[in-house]
């Protein structure tokens, strides 16, 4: 591994601040690490600093009334096991459990997960379907930009070099179910996933597919097929499994699995996500 | 460069590491500064969960990690849990249960069994269990006899 320098600010000001004394190449931020390692063995010499984020305070999950607002540095199995995850956003659950193993998610992030964009990420197509906010802060200040506006493609968000992911937002409990396909089911990368909610405020489904490149993306087509059933039939999911399979877009990628295949799986899964989050829907929205 | 000395609690022992670089992983100074060669080495890409360890008490991939990212943590490794009463129980129902083959695997099956019992004790499933070890892998036994050691390790073991 390259001799790069690892530096631990306390405070966000500093953090910012450390960023901007070096060149965007020179500089990787570390979160969990589960992801970044990979890239610090093969930096080359370019790489002059790690900016680790463990001492910075944002390591926290807090409940307002609807919101749950999530710390970029929380582990992935803190989040986990708070029981209102699970009960509350139940898609999210299911797509924590499929990244790695349970020591793998010790130390693994929200924020890392968003700010490392892999197209192969389990988190990002549920973010997708809960309309998270991803909150940033740099020099000027903070803002923050929706998931679907952050990502813009394989390793590439719109977060600037200086700016650093703070917390995720929920805006609210949605009934939500994420389901992949692998050839192993454990420690394995999907062939695909993917994510349906149903937005209680809008009466509106929302569906997501990832483990594809370019990026894990929303199907809006698929979505309208859906209108505002809050539990729809099986006749009505055949034309949303449908428009999904067309409109999935991979064009040519055969990393993992064919496009055939892709484009039957990801009906089929759509279809049982659907059916899964309106089995929540059903159970009293809570 | 120069680098302050790296202090960890290594398996109940205070230890003071020099001369440490930051890019060093905690799998590289466990198995050569520290020469505990009970953590293996597997696919150092968080696949395979050999060279889990404990890390104040939780289970952690030590091949991923830094090793000054857990500077003044208390690190416990397979070596350390060998006169612990959870890490007891789960040296004997491997033994029992025959869960070893080539053995390659089994120290970080044991690290992660015992992070998983600290943390919840005997409340958890046969079921719940296993798919907390996803994250493990074993390429001689068919998982069946890991798979038996666990049960005994269960809320349903008498």
């Amino acid at each position: 591994m390259p001799p790069f320098s690892l530096v631990t600010p306390t405070s966000v000001e500093e953090a910012v601040a450390e960023l901007r004394t070096v060149a965007p190449g020179e500089v990787a931020v570390l979160a969990g690490g589960t992801d970044l390692s990979f890239d610090l063995d093969r930096a080359g010499p370019s790489l002059r600093r790690v900016l680790s984020l463990r001492r910075l305070p944002w390591r926290t999950l807090d409940w307002n009334g609807p919101v749950l607002t999530v710390g970029s540095t929380l582990p992935l199995r803190s989040l986990e096991e708070d029981p209102g995850i699970s009960r509350r956003h139940p898609g999210l659950y299911q797509a924590i459990r499929a990244v790695g193993g349970v020591p793998l998610r010790h130390r693994a992030t929200l924020g890392g997960n968003l700010g490392r964009a892999s197209p192969a990420s389990d988190l990002l197509p549920v973010l997708l379907v809960l309309d998270a906010e991803v909150d940033l802060v740099g020099p000027a200040g903070s803002r923050s930009v929706g998931v679907d506006r952050f990502l813009l493609g394989p390793r590439r968000t719109v977060l600037a070099h200086d700016e650093l992911i703070r917390s995720v937002r929920f805006p609210e409990p949605r009934p939500s179910a994420y389901l992949w396909q692998r050839v192993r089911p454990a420690n394995d990368i999907s062939q695909i996933a993917v994510a349906a909610a149903f937005s209680p405020s809008e009466r509106r489904w929302r569906l997501a597919v990832g483990g594809i490149p370019p990026r894990a993306t929303r199907l809006p087509d698929a979505e309208q097929r859906l209108a505002s059933s809050v539990a729809p039939t099986d006749p009505e999911l055949r034309p949303m499994a449908e428009e999904a399979s067309r409109q999935l877009p991979i064009a040519g990628d055969r990393r993992r699995a064919s496009e055939e295949y892709r484009r039957h799986l990801v009906g089929v899964l759509l279809s049982r996500a659907v059916r899964a989050a309106a089995a929540h829907l059903s159970e009293g929205a809570r | 460069m120069t680098h302050r000395p790296l202090s960890i609690a290594v398996n109940g022992t205070a230890r003071s590491l020099d001369d440490v670089p930051d890019s060093e992983r905690l799998l590289d100074t466990i198995r050569w500064r520290l020469g505990l060669k009970g953590t293996k080495e597997g696919c150092r890409s968080g696949e395979c969960g050999a060279c889990t360890v404990l890390v104040d008490g939780v289970s952690t991939l030590s091949c991923l990690t830094l090793s000054r990212e857990v500077d003044g943590t208390s690190l416990t490794t397979v070596e350390g849990v060998a006169d612990d009463p959870v890490g007891k129980e789960v040296a004997e129902a491997f033994a029992r249960a025959g869960a070893v083959q080539c053995g390659y695997c089994t120290p970080g099956f044991v690290m992660a069994l015992v992070g998983l019992l600290k943390e919840r004790g005997r409340s958890a499933t046969v079921e719940e269990l296993l798919a907390d070890l996803g994250g493990n892998l074993c390429r001689c036994t068919g998982y069946l006899s890991i798979a038996r050691a666990v049960a005994l390790l269960s809320r349903e073991s008498p």
